[in-house]
Protein backbone atom coordinates (compact mmCIF):
# COMPACT_ATOMS: atom_id res chain seq x y z
CA UNK A 1 0.00 0.00 0.00
CA UNK A 2 1.49 3.30 -1.06
CA UNK A 3 0.20 6.68 0.03
CA UNK A 4 0.68 9.97 -1.77
CA UNK A 5 1.67 13.15 0.05
CA UNK A 6 -1.91 14.48 0.14
CA UNK A 7 -3.19 11.30 1.75
CA UNK A 8 -0.42 11.44 4.32
CA UNK A 9 -1.28 15.03 5.15
CA UNK A 10 -4.91 14.04 5.54
CA UNK A 11 -4.01 11.31 8.02
CA UNK A 12 -1.69 13.66 9.88
CA UNK A 13 -4.33 16.38 10.22
CA UNK A 14 -6.82 13.83 11.42
CA UNK A 15 -4.46 12.74 14.18
CA UNK A 16 -3.86 16.37 15.08
CA UNK A 17 -7.63 16.92 15.49
CA UNK A 18 -8.04 13.72 17.53
CA UNK A 19 -10.35 12.36 14.82
CA UNK A 20 -8.64 9.68 12.81
CA UNK A 21 -9.51 8.45 9.31
CA UNK A 22 -11.75 5.70 10.64
CA UNK A 23 -13.40 7.96 13.22
CA UNK A 24 -11.43 6.80 16.23
CA UNK A 25 -9.75 8.97 18.83
CA UNK A 26 -6.02 8.76 19.40
CA UNK A 27 -6.21 6.23 22.21
CA UNK A 28 -8.91 4.01 20.74
CA UNK A 29 -8.52 0.47 19.52
CA UNK A 30 -10.30 -1.11 16.60
CA UNK A 31 -12.82 -3.83 17.39
CA UNK A 32 -11.33 -7.21 18.22
CA UNK A 33 -12.56 -10.75 17.96
CA UNK A 34 -11.06 -13.51 20.05
CA UNK A 35 -11.70 -17.22 20.20
CA UNK A 36 -9.75 -19.91 21.97
CA UNK A 37 -9.28 -23.64 21.69
CA UNK A 38 -9.74 -23.91 17.95
CA UNK A 39 -6.82 -26.16 17.00
CA UNK A 40 -7.52 -29.66 18.24
CA UNK A 41 -3.96 -30.94 17.79
CA UNK A 42 -2.52 -28.20 19.98
CA UNK A 43 -2.47 -28.02 23.77
CA UNK A 44 -3.80 -24.50 23.62
CA UNK A 45 -4.70 -22.13 20.84
CA UNK A 46 -6.27 -18.79 20.13
CA UNK A 47 -7.26 -16.75 17.14
CA UNK A 48 -7.42 -13.00 17.29
CA UNK A 49 -8.80 -10.69 14.69
CA UNK A 50 -8.09 -6.99 15.07
CA UNK A 51 -9.87 -5.27 12.19
CA UNK A 52 -7.92 -6.68 9.23
CA UNK A 53 -5.14 -8.31 11.19
CA UNK A 54 -5.65 -11.99 11.74
CA UNK A 55 -3.41 -14.01 14.05
CA UNK A 56 -3.55 -17.69 14.88
CA UNK A 57 -1.48 -18.96 17.80
CA UNK A 58 -1.06 -22.60 18.79
CA UNK A 59 0.93 -23.97 21.72
CA UNK A 60 2.58 -27.37 21.59
CA UNK A 61 4.20 -28.98 24.61
CA UNK A 62 7.11 -31.39 24.60
CA UNK A 63 9.36 -32.94 27.21
CA UNK A 64 12.91 -31.61 27.20
CA UNK A 65 16.02 -31.36 29.34
CA UNK A 66 16.47 -28.03 31.17
CA UNK A 67 19.47 -25.83 30.42
CA UNK A 68 22.29 -26.59 32.86
CA UNK A 69 22.57 -22.88 33.75
CA UNK A 70 18.92 -22.88 34.86
CA UNK A 71 18.15 -26.46 35.96
CA UNK A 72 14.97 -25.47 37.78
CA UNK A 73 13.25 -23.86 34.78
CA UNK A 74 11.25 -25.04 31.82
CA UNK A 75 11.57 -23.55 28.37
CA UNK A 76 9.45 -21.43 26.12
CA UNK A 77 10.13 -20.57 22.51
CA UNK A 78 8.30 -18.35 20.06
CA UNK A 79 8.14 -18.90 16.33
CA UNK A 80 6.53 -16.34 14.06
CA UNK A 81 5.55 -17.25 10.55
CA UNK A 82 4.90 -14.32 8.25
CA UNK A 83 3.48 -16.26 5.34
CA UNK A 84 2.93 -14.70 1.94
CA UNK A 85 -0.77 -15.27 2.57
CA UNK A 86 -0.82 -12.13 4.70
CA UNK A 87 0.70 -9.70 2.24
CA UNK A 88 2.75 -10.19 -0.93
CA UNK A 89 5.63 -8.33 0.77
CA UNK A 90 6.28 -11.43 2.84
CA UNK A 91 6.94 -13.55 -0.20
CA UNK A 92 10.16 -15.58 -0.14
CA UNK A 93 12.30 -14.34 2.73
CA UNK A 94 10.61 -10.95 2.82
CA UNK A 95 8.91 -11.46 6.15
CA UNK A 96 11.90 -12.97 7.89
CA UNK A 97 13.23 -9.79 9.49
CA UNK A 98 9.82 -8.89 10.86
CA UNK A 99 9.33 -12.44 12.13
CA UNK A 100 12.66 -12.37 13.97
CA UNK A 101 11.86 -8.97 15.46
CA UNK A 102 8.46 -10.07 16.73
CA UNK A 103 9.67 -13.38 18.15
CA UNK A 104 12.70 -11.85 19.87
CA UNK A 105 10.60 -9.06 21.34
CA UNK A 106 8.18 -11.67 22.63
CA UNK A 107 10.87 -13.82 24.20
CA UNK A 108 12.43 -10.74 25.74
CA UNK A 109 9.05 -9.75 27.17
CA UNK A 110 8.49 -13.23 28.62
CA UNK A 111 12.07 -13.59 29.89
CA UNK A 112 11.61 -12.13 33.37
CA UNK A 113 10.33 -14.66 35.89
CA UNK A 114 8.05 -11.93 37.26
CA UNK A 115 6.26 -11.81 33.91
CA UNK A 116 6.06 -15.52 33.24
CA UNK A 117 7.34 -18.09 35.71
CA UNK A 118 9.19 -20.89 33.94
CA UNK A 119 9.87 -22.69 37.21
CA UNK A 120 6.37 -24.19 37.13
CA UNK A 121 7.30 -26.01 33.92
CA UNK A 122 10.10 -27.95 35.58
CA UNK A 123 9.26 -31.63 36.10
CA UNK A 124 12.45 -32.95 37.68
CA UNK A 125 15.25 -30.62 38.71
CA UNK A 126 18.02 -30.61 36.07
CA UNK A 127 16.61 -33.67 34.27
CA UNK A 128 13.20 -33.07 32.76
CA UNK A 129 11.06 -30.07 31.98
CA UNK A 130 8.23 -29.03 29.71
CA UNK A 131 9.05 -27.00 26.67
CA UNK A 132 6.37 -24.75 25.23
CA UNK A 133 6.49 -24.15 21.50
CA UNK A 134 4.40 -21.10 20.74
CA UNK A 135 3.74 -20.97 17.01
CA UNK A 136 2.34 -17.73 15.70
CA UNK A 137 0.83 -17.64 12.26
CA UNK A 138 0.02 -14.32 10.65
CA UNK A 139 -2.95 -14.97 8.41
CA UNK A 140 -3.75 -11.44 7.41
CA UNK A 141 -1.84 -8.25 7.90
CA UNK A 142 -3.74 -5.04 8.59
CA UNK A 143 -1.25 -3.17 10.73
CA UNK A 144 -0.38 -3.27 14.41
CA UNK A 145 1.06 -6.78 14.46
CA UNK A 146 2.85 -6.53 17.80
CA UNK A 147 -0.29 -5.79 19.82
CA UNK A 148 -2.38 -8.42 18.09
CA UNK A 149 0.31 -11.08 18.43
CA UNK A 150 0.88 -10.42 22.13
CA UNK A 151 -2.85 -10.62 22.91
CA UNK A 152 -3.26 -13.80 20.92
CA UNK A 153 -0.23 -15.37 22.61
CA UNK A 154 -1.54 -14.49 26.03
CA UNK A 155 -4.93 -15.97 25.20
CA UNK A 156 -3.35 -19.14 23.79
CA UNK A 157 -1.19 -19.59 26.89
CA UNK A 158 -4.25 -19.00 29.07
CA UNK A 159 -5.97 -21.75 27.13
CA UNK A 160 -2.99 -24.12 27.32
CA UNK A 161 -3.41 -27.29 29.32
CA UNK A 162 -0.21 -28.80 30.64
CA UNK A 163 -0.54 -32.55 31.18
CA UNK A 164 -0.65 -33.54 34.83
CA UNK A 165 2.35 -35.62 35.90
CA UNK A 166 1.18 -38.41 38.18
CA UNK A 167 4.52 -39.80 39.22
CA UNK A 168 8.16 -40.02 38.19
CA UNK A 169 10.25 -43.18 38.27
CA UNK A 170 13.99 -42.74 38.43
CA UNK A 171 16.13 -45.70 37.57
CA UNK A 172 19.77 -44.67 37.33
CA UNK A 173 19.97 -42.39 34.31
CA UNK A 174 16.50 -43.25 33.09
CA UNK A 175 13.69 -40.98 34.09
CA UNK A 176 10.22 -42.22 33.40
CA UNK A 177 7.34 -39.81 33.53
CA UNK A 178 3.83 -41.04 34.05
CA UNK A 179 1.13 -38.69 32.91
CA UNK A 180 -2.32 -38.93 34.45
CA UNK A 181 -4.62 -41.33 32.56
CA UNK A 182 -7.52 -38.94 32.65
CA UNK A 183 -7.26 -36.73 29.56
CA UNK A 184 -8.94 -33.87 31.32
CA UNK A 185 -6.59 -33.86 34.30
CA UNK A 186 -4.51 -30.89 33.27
CA UNK A 187 -2.90 -27.90 34.83
CA UNK A 188 -3.48 -24.39 33.57
CA UNK A 189 -0.61 -21.93 33.24
CA UNK A 190 -0.53 -18.80 35.33
CA UNK A 191 -0.69 -16.00 32.79
CA UNK A 192 -2.11 -13.24 34.95
CA UNK A 193 1.08 -11.22 34.51
CA UNK A 194 1.95 -12.29 30.97
CA UNK A 195 2.93 -9.16 29.06
CA UNK A 196 0.60 -7.26 26.75
CA UNK A 197 2.25 -5.20 24.04
CA UNK A 198 1.10 -1.83 22.80
CA UNK A 199 2.62 -0.02 19.85
CA UNK A 200 2.67 3.72 20.39
CA UNK A 201 3.04 5.40 17.04
CA UNK A 202 4.21 8.97 16.59
CA UNK A 203 2.48 10.88 13.82
CA UNK A 204 3.29 14.56 13.55
CA UNK A 205 3.54 15.82 17.12
CA UNK A 206 1.02 13.40 18.59
CA UNK A 207 1.14 9.75 19.60
CA UNK A 208 -1.57 7.23 18.72
CA UNK A 209 -2.18 3.59 19.51
CA UNK A 210 -3.32 0.80 17.21
CA UNK A 211 -2.31 2.33 13.87
CA UNK A 212 -3.82 0.86 10.74
CA UNK A 213 -1.68 0.17 7.69
CA UNK A 214 -2.11 3.71 6.33
CA UNK A 215 -1.21 5.33 9.64
CA UNK A 216 1.82 3.09 10.03
CA UNK A 217 3.16 4.57 6.81
CA UNK A 218 2.81 8.13 8.07
CA UNK A 219 4.68 7.47 11.26
CA UNK A 220 8.32 8.40 11.69
CA UNK A 221 8.94 6.22 14.69
CA UNK A 222 7.13 4.07 17.17
CA UNK A 223 7.74 2.43 20.51
CA UNK A 224 6.55 -1.07 21.36
CA UNK A 225 5.79 -1.30 25.05
CA UNK A 226 5.29 -4.66 26.75
CA UNK A 227 3.58 -4.25 30.10
CA UNK A 228 3.31 -7.03 32.65
CA UNK A 229 1.24 -6.25 35.73
CA UNK A 230 2.28 -2.70 36.57
CA UNK A 231 5.82 -2.89 35.25
CA UNK A 232 7.46 -2.69 31.85
CA UNK A 233 8.87 -6.00 30.74
CA UNK A 234 10.23 -4.81 27.41
CA UNK A 235 10.42 -1.57 25.50
CA UNK A 236 11.57 -1.67 21.90
CA UNK A 237 11.83 1.23 19.53
CA UNK A 238 11.00 0.61 15.88
CA UNK A 239 10.73 2.66 12.73
CA UNK A 240 13.25 4.68 10.81
CA UNK A 241 13.14 7.87 12.85
CA UNK A 242 14.40 8.97 16.22
CA UNK A 243 12.54 10.44 19.19
CA UNK A 244 13.17 13.30 21.59
CA UNK A 245 13.71 12.07 25.18
CA UNK A 246 10.53 13.81 26.38
CA UNK A 247 8.50 12.23 23.55
CA UNK A 248 9.87 8.86 24.52
CA UNK A 249 8.82 9.28 28.14
CA UNK A 250 5.41 10.54 27.03
CA UNK A 251 4.85 7.56 24.76
CA UNK A 252 5.93 5.19 27.52
CA UNK A 253 3.29 6.73 29.78
CA UNK A 254 0.62 6.51 27.11
CA UNK A 255 1.55 2.93 26.26
CA UNK A 256 1.47 1.96 29.93
CA UNK A 257 -2.04 3.34 30.48
CA UNK A 258 -3.42 1.78 27.31
CA UNK A 259 -1.77 -1.58 27.99
CA UNK A 260 -3.36 -1.77 31.43
CA UNK A 261 -6.81 -1.08 30.00
CA UNK A 262 -6.22 -3.59 27.22
CA UNK A 263 -5.07 -6.23 29.69
CA UNK A 264 -8.22 -5.74 31.79
CA UNK A 265 -10.41 -6.03 28.71
CA UNK A 266 -8.64 -9.19 27.60
CA UNK A 267 -8.95 -10.72 31.03
CA UNK A 268 -12.66 -9.97 31.15
CA UNK A 269 -13.16 -11.53 27.71
CA UNK A 270 -11.23 -14.63 28.66
CA UNK A 271 -13.27 -15.09 31.81
CA UNK A 272 -16.48 -15.03 29.73
CA UNK A 273 -15.35 -17.81 27.43
CA UNK A 274 -17.38 -20.96 28.02
CA UNK A 275 -15.96 -24.42 27.34
CA UNK A 276 -18.40 -25.53 24.64
CA UNK A 277 -18.88 -22.52 22.44
CA UNK A 278 -19.13 -22.64 18.67
CA UNK A 279 -15.74 -21.97 17.22
CA UNK A 280 -14.06 -21.77 13.84
CA UNK A 281 -13.35 -19.38 11.07
CA UNK A 282 -16.89 -19.41 9.70
CA UNK A 283 -18.95 -19.32 12.85
CA UNK B 1 19.23 -26.03 14.15
CA UNK B 2 21.27 -25.89 10.91
CA UNK B 3 24.92 -26.93 11.24
CA UNK B 4 27.80 -25.86 9.04
CA UNK B 5 29.23 -29.17 7.81
CA UNK B 6 32.34 -27.64 6.30
CA UNK B 7 33.67 -26.83 9.75
CA UNK B 8 34.64 -29.29 12.39
CA UNK B 9 32.01 -28.76 15.02
CA UNK B 10 32.32 -29.98 18.57
CA UNK B 11 29.85 -32.45 20.00
CA UNK B 12 26.25 -31.31 19.78
CA UNK B 13 25.71 -30.79 23.47
CA UNK B 14 28.63 -29.38 25.43
CA UNK B 15 28.64 -27.03 28.36
CA UNK B 16 31.42 -25.07 30.01
CA UNK B 17 32.74 -27.02 32.97
CA UNK B 18 32.58 -23.92 35.17
CA UNK B 19 28.82 -24.46 35.44
CA UNK B 20 29.47 -27.57 37.50
CA UNK B 21 32.46 -26.30 39.49
CA UNK B 22 31.60 -25.52 43.09
CA UNK B 23 34.91 -24.01 44.18
CA UNK B 24 35.26 -20.29 44.71
CA UNK B 25 31.78 -19.58 43.46
CA UNK B 26 29.80 -16.87 45.05
CA UNK B 27 26.20 -16.84 43.98
CA UNK B 28 24.96 -13.78 42.15
CA UNK B 29 22.77 -12.88 45.09
CA UNK B 30 25.75 -12.83 47.43
CA UNK B 31 27.69 -10.72 44.97
CA UNK B 32 24.85 -8.21 44.78
CA UNK B 33 24.64 -8.21 48.58
CA UNK B 34 28.35 -7.38 48.74
CA UNK B 35 28.00 -4.55 46.26
CA UNK B 36 25.03 -3.17 48.15
CA UNK B 37 26.87 -3.29 51.46
CA UNK B 38 30.10 -1.68 50.30
CA UNK B 39 28.45 0.72 47.84
CA UNK B 40 31.21 -0.09 45.40
CA UNK B 41 31.30 -2.25 42.30
CA UNK B 42 33.76 -5.09 41.87
CA UNK B 43 36.05 -2.97 39.71
CA UNK B 44 35.84 -0.13 42.30
CA UNK B 45 33.77 2.14 40.09
CA UNK B 46 30.87 4.16 41.46
CA UNK B 47 27.40 3.13 40.25
CA UNK B 48 27.08 5.91 37.69
CA UNK B 49 30.62 5.76 36.38
CA UNK B 50 31.33 4.60 32.84
CA UNK B 51 34.38 2.47 32.16
CA UNK B 52 37.36 4.08 30.48
CA UNK B 53 37.15 3.99 26.71
CA UNK B 54 39.82 3.31 24.16
CA UNK B 55 38.94 3.85 20.50
CA UNK B 56 40.88 3.64 17.30
CA UNK B 57 39.89 3.82 13.65
CA UNK B 58 41.44 2.29 10.56
CA UNK B 59 42.16 -1.08 12.12
CA UNK B 60 40.88 -3.10 9.15
CA UNK B 61 42.79 -2.14 6.03
CA UNK B 62 40.41 -3.87 3.60
CA UNK B 63 37.33 -2.07 4.90
CA UNK B 64 36.26 1.41 3.86
CA UNK B 65 36.02 2.41 7.49
CA UNK B 66 36.63 0.57 10.71
CA UNK B 67 36.80 1.17 14.43
CA UNK B 68 37.98 -0.72 17.46
CA UNK B 69 36.59 -0.01 20.90
CA UNK B 70 37.67 -1.21 24.31
CA UNK B 71 35.72 -0.73 27.51
CA UNK B 72 38.40 -2.33 29.67
CA UNK B 73 37.65 -5.99 28.99
CA UNK B 74 34.89 -5.55 26.42
CA UNK B 75 36.49 -5.47 23.00
CA UNK B 76 34.57 -4.91 19.80
CA UNK B 77 35.75 -4.39 16.24
CA UNK B 78 33.45 -2.83 13.63
CA UNK B 79 34.02 -2.50 9.90
CA UNK B 80 32.02 -0.62 7.28
CA UNK B 81 32.24 -1.59 3.64
CA UNK B 82 31.73 0.33 0.39
CA UNK B 83 28.15 0.93 -0.69
CA UNK B 84 26.85 -1.64 -3.12
CA UNK B 85 23.56 -2.01 -4.90
CA UNK B 86 20.81 -3.35 -2.66
CA UNK B 87 20.72 -7.08 -3.43
CA UNK B 88 17.49 -8.81 -4.54
CA UNK B 89 15.56 -5.62 -5.05
CA UNK B 90 13.79 -5.24 -8.39
CA UNK B 91 12.62 -1.63 -8.01
CA UNK B 92 14.70 1.51 -7.56
CA UNK B 93 14.75 2.80 -4.01
CA UNK B 94 15.07 6.55 -3.46
CA UNK B 95 16.76 5.99 -0.14
CA UNK B 96 19.84 4.02 0.71
CA UNK B 97 19.83 1.25 3.25
CA UNK B 98 22.15 -0.05 5.87
CA UNK B 99 22.75 -3.65 6.78
CA UNK B 100 24.05 -4.57 10.23
CA UNK B 101 25.47 -7.81 11.44
CA UNK B 102 26.34 -8.27 15.09
CA UNK B 103 28.40 -11.33 15.92
CA UNK B 104 30.10 -12.74 18.98
CA UNK B 105 33.44 -14.37 18.23
CA UNK B 106 33.28 -18.09 19.15
CA UNK B 107 35.74 -17.54 22.01
CA UNK B 108 34.33 -14.24 23.28
CA UNK B 109 31.94 -15.53 25.96
CA UNK B 110 32.03 -18.10 28.73
CA UNK B 111 30.17 -20.52 26.55
CA UNK B 112 31.45 -21.14 23.04
CA UNK B 113 29.42 -19.37 20.38
CA UNK B 114 28.53 -21.02 17.11
CA UNK B 115 29.47 -19.58 13.74
CA UNK B 116 25.86 -19.16 12.77
CA UNK B 117 24.03 -16.13 14.13
CA UNK B 118 21.76 -17.14 17.00
CA UNK B 119 18.55 -15.34 17.93
CA UNK B 120 20.28 -13.02 20.40
CA UNK B 121 22.73 -11.90 17.75
CA UNK B 122 19.95 -11.43 15.22
CA UNK B 123 18.06 -9.29 17.71
CA UNK B 124 21.15 -7.22 18.45
CA UNK B 125 21.71 -6.75 14.70
CA UNK B 126 18.17 -5.39 14.42
CA UNK B 127 18.73 -3.03 17.37
CA UNK B 128 21.98 -1.84 15.84
CA UNK B 129 20.24 -1.17 12.55
CA UNK B 130 17.51 0.76 14.35
CA UNK B 131 20.14 2.90 16.10
CA UNK B 132 22.18 3.68 12.99
CA UNK B 133 19.34 4.08 10.50
CA UNK B 134 18.43 7.56 11.70
CA UNK B 135 22.09 8.61 11.92
CA UNK B 136 23.12 8.19 8.29
CA UNK B 137 21.79 10.46 5.52
CA UNK B 138 20.22 7.66 3.53
CA UNK B 139 19.05 9.99 0.75
CA UNK B 140 22.70 10.63 -0.15
CA UNK B 141 23.23 7.11 -1.48
CA UNK B 142 19.98 6.10 -3.21
CA UNK B 143 19.54 2.45 -4.14
CA UNK B 144 22.74 1.53 -2.32
CA UNK B 145 23.39 -0.45 0.79
CA UNK B 146 26.17 0.09 3.32
CA UNK B 147 27.24 -3.04 5.18
CA UNK B 148 28.29 -2.77 8.81
CA UNK B 149 29.79 -5.76 10.60
CA UNK B 150 30.41 -5.78 14.35
CA UNK B 151 32.46 -8.54 15.91
CA UNK B 152 32.78 -8.92 19.66
CA UNK B 153 36.24 -10.21 20.52
CA UNK B 154 35.78 -10.24 24.27
CA UNK B 155 32.47 -9.98 26.06
CA UNK B 156 32.53 -8.29 29.42
CA UNK B 157 29.10 -6.70 29.31
CA UNK B 158 27.65 -3.73 27.37
CA UNK B 159 28.79 -5.19 24.03
CA UNK B 160 25.87 -3.86 22.06
CA UNK B 161 26.29 -0.26 23.19
CA UNK B 162 30.03 -0.46 22.55
CA UNK B 163 29.32 -1.81 19.06
CA UNK B 164 26.86 1.00 18.28
CA UNK B 165 29.26 3.72 19.45
CA UNK B 166 32.08 2.15 17.44
CA UNK B 167 29.85 1.71 14.39
CA UNK B 168 29.06 5.45 14.47
CA UNK B 169 32.77 6.18 14.45
CA UNK B 170 33.46 3.61 11.72
CA UNK B 171 30.75 5.16 9.53
CA UNK B 172 32.37 8.56 9.98
CA UNK B 173 35.74 7.04 9.15
CA UNK B 174 34.30 5.49 6.01
CA UNK B 175 33.05 8.90 4.91
CA UNK B 176 29.38 7.90 4.94
CA UNK B 177 27.32 11.10 5.23
CA UNK B 178 25.87 11.36 8.74
CA UNK B 179 23.61 13.74 10.60
CA UNK B 180 25.28 13.49 13.95
CA UNK B 181 27.62 11.72 16.33
CA UNK B 182 25.99 8.70 17.90
CA UNK B 183 26.83 7.40 21.37
CA UNK B 184 25.28 4.49 23.17
CA UNK B 185 25.28 3.42 26.82
CA UNK B 186 23.84 0.42 28.70
CA UNK B 187 22.44 0.36 32.19
CA UNK B 188 21.63 -2.51 34.52
CA UNK B 189 18.97 -2.29 37.21
CA UNK B 190 18.65 -4.52 40.26
CA UNK B 191 16.37 -3.26 43.06
CA UNK B 192 17.53 0.28 43.84
CA UNK B 193 20.98 -0.12 42.34
CA UNK B 194 21.63 1.28 38.89
CA UNK B 195 24.76 0.07 37.14
CA UNK B 196 25.95 2.29 34.32
CA UNK B 197 27.93 0.36 31.72
CA UNK B 198 27.51 -3.01 33.47
CA UNK B 199 30.12 -5.74 33.24
CA UNK B 200 29.11 -9.25 32.30
CA UNK B 201 28.73 -10.21 35.95
CA UNK B 202 26.59 -7.17 36.72
CA UNK B 203 24.42 -7.91 33.71
CA UNK B 204 23.73 -11.38 35.05
CA UNK B 205 22.96 -9.92 38.47
CA UNK B 206 20.31 -7.78 36.77
CA UNK B 207 18.91 -10.67 34.74
CA UNK B 208 16.85 -12.31 37.49
CA UNK B 209 14.58 -10.73 40.07
CA UNK B 210 15.80 -11.16 43.64
CA UNK B 211 12.41 -10.91 45.26
CA UNK B 212 8.88 -10.66 44.01
CA UNK B 213 7.92 -7.24 42.74
CA UNK B 214 11.37 -5.67 42.49
CA UNK B 215 12.81 -3.87 39.54
CA UNK B 216 15.42 -5.66 37.50
CA UNK B 217 16.58 -5.51 33.92
CA UNK B 218 18.84 -3.97 31.35
CA UNK B 219 18.37 -0.79 29.32
CA UNK B 220 20.27 0.34 26.23
CA UNK B 221 19.97 3.79 24.75
CA UNK B 222 21.55 5.40 21.68
CA UNK B 223 21.58 9.13 21.29
CA UNK B 224 22.24 11.68 18.59
CA UNK B 225 24.12 14.38 20.40
CA UNK B 226 23.46 17.66 18.52
CA UNK B 227 19.83 16.94 17.69
CA UNK B 228 19.13 15.63 21.18
CA UNK B 229 17.26 12.67 19.76
CA UNK B 230 17.06 9.08 20.94
CA UNK B 231 17.58 6.88 17.91
CA UNK B 232 17.24 3.59 19.73
CA UNK B 233 15.83 2.45 23.05
CA UNK B 234 15.63 -1.09 24.29
CA UNK B 235 14.71 -2.40 27.70
CA UNK B 236 14.23 -5.89 29.05
CA UNK B 237 13.44 -7.28 32.49
CA UNK B 238 10.76 -5.88 34.73
CA UNK B 239 10.96 -2.18 35.52
CA UNK B 240 8.46 0.38 36.80
CA UNK B 241 7.67 3.58 34.93
CA UNK B 242 9.39 5.81 37.50
CA UNK B 243 12.58 3.78 37.34
CA UNK B 244 12.59 3.94 33.54
CA UNK B 245 12.21 7.70 33.64
CA UNK B 246 15.11 7.90 36.05
CA UNK B 247 17.17 5.57 33.87
CA UNK B 248 16.49 7.60 30.73
CA UNK B 249 17.69 10.75 32.51
CA UNK B 250 20.90 9.11 33.69
CA UNK B 251 21.62 7.40 30.38
CA UNK B 252 20.98 10.66 28.54
CA UNK B 253 23.64 12.38 30.65
CA UNK B 254 26.16 9.57 30.29
CA UNK B 255 25.73 9.54 26.50
CA UNK B 256 26.63 13.24 26.53
CA UNK B 257 29.76 12.46 28.53
CA UNK B 258 31.00 10.12 25.83
CA UNK B 259 30.64 12.67 23.03
CA UNK B 260 33.91 14.61 23.73
CA UNK B 261 35.89 11.35 23.49
CA UNK B 262 34.48 10.64 20.03
CA UNK B 263 34.81 14.28 18.94
CA UNK B 264 38.40 14.43 20.06
CA UNK B 265 39.19 11.31 18.14
CA UNK B 266 37.49 12.57 14.98
CA UNK B 267 39.39 15.86 15.12
CA UNK B 268 42.63 13.95 15.53
CA UNK B 269 41.71 11.81 12.57
CA UNK B 270 41.01 14.84 10.36
CA UNK B 271 44.27 16.54 11.34
CA UNK B 272 46.22 13.39 10.57
CA UNK B 273 44.56 13.06 7.18
CA UNK B 274 45.34 16.69 6.30
CA UNK B 275 48.97 16.20 7.29
CA UNK B 276 49.17 13.08 5.16
CA UNK B 277 47.82 14.99 2.20
CA UNK B 278 50.33 17.80 2.69
CA UNK B 279 53.14 15.32 2.86
CA UNK B 280 52.09 13.94 -0.52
Amino acid sequence: MALCEAEKTFVLHGVEENFRVDGREREDYRPMELETDIVSHAFGSARLRLANTDILVAVKIEVDVPFPESPHQGKIEFFVDCSANATPDFEGRGGEDLAVTISSTLSSAYSSSLAFDLRKLCILHGRKCWKLYVDILILECGGNLFDAVSLAVKAALWNTQVPFVKNINIDGNNVEINVADDLYACERLDVKKAPVMVTVCKIGDKCIVDPNAAEEQCSVGSVVVAVSGNKFSTVYQTGKGSLHPSTLIESLKLGFEVAKRLDEALWETLSQIQPDQDVGFLK
Amino acid sequence: MPVDHKRINGPDETYPYSLYAKTNKQSLNEKHEDIKRTGQRSDSRTFLEHRKIFIKTGVVSQAKGSAYIELENTKVIVSVFDPREIPNRPDYSLKGEIYCEFKYAPFSCNKRRLHIQDTEEKQYSAIMKQALESTVCSHEFPNFQVDIYAMVLHNDGSCLSAAITAAGLALAHAGVPMYDIITSVSLGIQQDNLFIDPTNEEQSICLYPRTLDTDHGNVIISKLHMHNQISQFYQSGNISLEKINEAIGILDKTCEELVPVIQKYLVKHVIRNLKDREAK
